[in-house]
């Protein structure tokens, strides 16, 4: 009877595929990037996935951060060049699961062309973009998924910039992958994450998270179990967004898997292109000797 | 709600059928649908309304079902007869009692008539959300732990049918309201081919022949357990008292780790956590924690590990 109410987070301990060394992270109290990664690892866990196959690569700030906490193979990379980074990595290395985390500002910002090209690219990666709406490591400067209004240190008067809606961005640049979820819903963050990394082909999940220290406070949203609450509260799954008109955020994102194609895989396309070259070249060769 | 002298007139009861002695005293037969939303009583009780019409008496059905919506209590007066004044049944003057569901039959068996009344009840269970207030996976419900042979021992004449069963045997569990139809069929005068004709305007056309099957399920069951001597009985499942599953809950809580950002502490289900005077996390009442794992799972610190040892019987709580 028990033992349909106990799934795999029985057996999964996070601390397993933490290094332990650098614990307590650095993330403020409350922090929902600490949620993310343990659904992340929850995910690999329940994949099976061997440490030493897996390759972390992330970029600067908060989100960028998360990969000095994984024991695995990790990489910190240059600000908004994770994908870069992590192309290069799994295109040398398909037998590797690459992950990439990184943040809003990361991702979006600095590292938009990276994006967009990544998923145009379809290569088999997942990236979990962290959004806490805010650049809360450099002092909570507005990033492009800063909902409107919403009171930053560079916009004092309120965000009057319409926000990014990242999912709908990777989707339009071909992203086979696309997905949304909040940090409230761990067990569902965890799924998404899971489909993600099974997926054959670039995957794109957003994790909604929240920023206490500095967005929060700034826009006095209140403690850490408030804001997570009013996830829960204000969240809108897909199969609602037409008979709920209470927005998540002040903005209309819907959650759970929203794209999913199967286009062709890259690096399996790219693969492939250099083996037949290469099969030419030596019937080429050997041709040439026996003249 | 004492019955104690209820069953002494039982044998009578055999013989004279309510429908005969109401017709006599020229006073309403009465019968009283009940069980849960979604289970099907308006629709027997309409059934029973339009056959009682067209056989010419006067009919009055009352029901309240608007606030229940599926999964709440549902019920539905039919009284009929040369005359009927008042919609509703009083308390005690109920002839027949048809219930599906085994706890809402329960709950209106004080309508019933003590000497004569007959009492046909689904055992089937459904169990609702307050019966389950204790949320340790395994808990005792608060469900009616009244056996069936216990309650026919309060009634005059009772009948306690499986009847979901006996309509999932047919291939619908859905018809389990028209094996129930089947039973309340006997206690009364009509003939069972105007029954039939009834039901076949009540269900929907694809169903009628399963209906129908279901309909003569029933009423041979009640013909069959009449046969027999003594009350009829199915072998229901006895509820055990308590169940209560072997296990215990620890948390393992990594307090270097913990930053006091309150989240577990604020989102426990059983408010069971607290920080204590360092602002570190505890378990402060380990007797209400239900093993859910919320906390470990919304801690961004990873400071708590909840484990549930299952090893450990506790079955004291059987006397």
């Amino acid at each position: 009877m028990s033992s349909t109410i106990v799934d795999s987070a029985a057996e999964f301990d996070v601390r397993d595929y933490l290094r332990k060394e650098m614990m307590p992270h650095f993330l403020c109290p409350g922090c929902g990037h600490g949620i993310a990664l343990r659904a992340l690892l929850w995910a690999i866990h329940e994949l099976g996935i061997d440490k030493d196959k897996l390759a972390v690569v992330s970029g600067i700030g908060c989100a960028g951060r998360l990969s000095a906490y994984i024991d695995a193979n990790t990489f910190h990379v240059t600000h908004g060049r994770p994908l870069a980074y992590a192309t290069g990595l799994a295109l040398a290395r398909p037998d590797l699961h690459v992950v990439v985390i990184t943040g809003d500002g990361d991702c979006l910002a600095i590292g938009g062309n990276h994006l967009i090209h990544a998923c145009r690219r379809n290569l088999k990666l997942t990236c979990l973009m962290l959004n806490n709406e805010v650049y809360g490591m450099t002092g909570g400067q507005v990033s492009p998924t800063t909902s409107e209004t919403r009171l930053t240190t560079t916009t004092p008067l309120g965000n009057a910039e319409p926000n990014f809606d990242a999912c709908a961005l990777a989707a339009a640049a071909g992203a086979s992958f696309v997905g949304r979820e909040v940090t409230h819903h761990v067990p569902k963050l965890k799924e998404l994450i899971r489909a993600g990394l099974s997926h054959p082909g670039f995957a794109f999940v957003e994790v909604l998270s929240d920023c206490t220290e500095i967005f929060g406070r700034k826009n006095e949203l209140g403690s850490s179990a408030e804001m997570v609450l009013r996830q829960k509260s204000e969240l809108r799954p897909e199969a609602y967004r037409d008979t709920v008109d209470t927005p998540f955020r002040s903005n209309d994102l819907p959650t759970g898997v929203l794209t999913k194609t199967d286009r062709a895989e890259y690096g399996t396309a790219y693969r492939k292109a250099a083996a037949v070259q290469r099969a030419a070249k030596a019937a080429k060769s050997a041709a040439g000797i026996s003249k | 709600m004492n019955r104690s002298n209820a069953s002494s007139s039982s044998v009578e009861s055999g013989q004279l059928r309510p429908t005969a002695a109401a017709a006599k005293a020229r006073e309403p037969m009465n019968v009283l649908i009940v069980g849960v939303g979604g289970q099907g009583v308006i629709m027997v009780s309409k059934a029973l309304a339009s056959l009682a019409q067209s056989k010419g008496f006067e009919v009055k059905q009352s029901e309240v079902h608007g606030m229940a919506k599926r999964g709440g209590t549902v019920f539905s007066h039919v009284r009929f007869g040369p005359q009927v004044w008042s919609p509703t049944i009083p308390k005690g003057e109920a002839d027949i009692l048809v219930a599906l569901e085994w706890a809402e039959g329960l709950r209106w068996l004080s309508y019933l008539k003590p000497d004569t009344g007959i009492f046909i009840c689904d055992t089937k269970r459904i169990v609702p959300p307050f019966a389950c207030l204790n949320r340790r996976p395994g808990a005792p419900l608060r469900y009616s732990r009244e056996t069936p042979a216990e309650v026919k021992q309060h009634v005059a004449e009772g009948y306690a049918i499986d009847a979901t069963q006996m309509a999932e045997e047919l291939g619908n569990e859905r018809a389990a309201n028209v094996v129930l139809i089947g039973a309340l069929s006997t206690a009364l005068d009509f003939p069972p081919e105007d029954w039939e004709k009834a039901l076949s305007q009540f269900v929907p056309k694809k169903t009628i022949a399963v209906n129908l099957e279901a309909f003569r399920l029933g009423r041979g069951w009640i013909n069959e357990a009449r046969t027999r001597v003594g009350v009829a009985t199915v072998p229901a499942e006895a509820v055990p008292a308590s169940m209560e599953a072997g296990y215990s809950v620890r948390l393992e809580i990594t307090q270097q780790w913990c930053k006091s950002c309150d989240i577990c502490v604020k989102l426990c289900p059983e408010r069971c956590l607290r920080l204590n005077e360092e602002r570190v996390v505890e378990l402060a009442q380990p007797e209400k924690c239900t093993g859910c794992r919320l906390c470990e799972l919304l801690c961004p610190d990873f400071a708590i590990r909840v484990h549930l040892d299952t090893a450990v019987p506790t079955q004291g709580a059987q006397a």
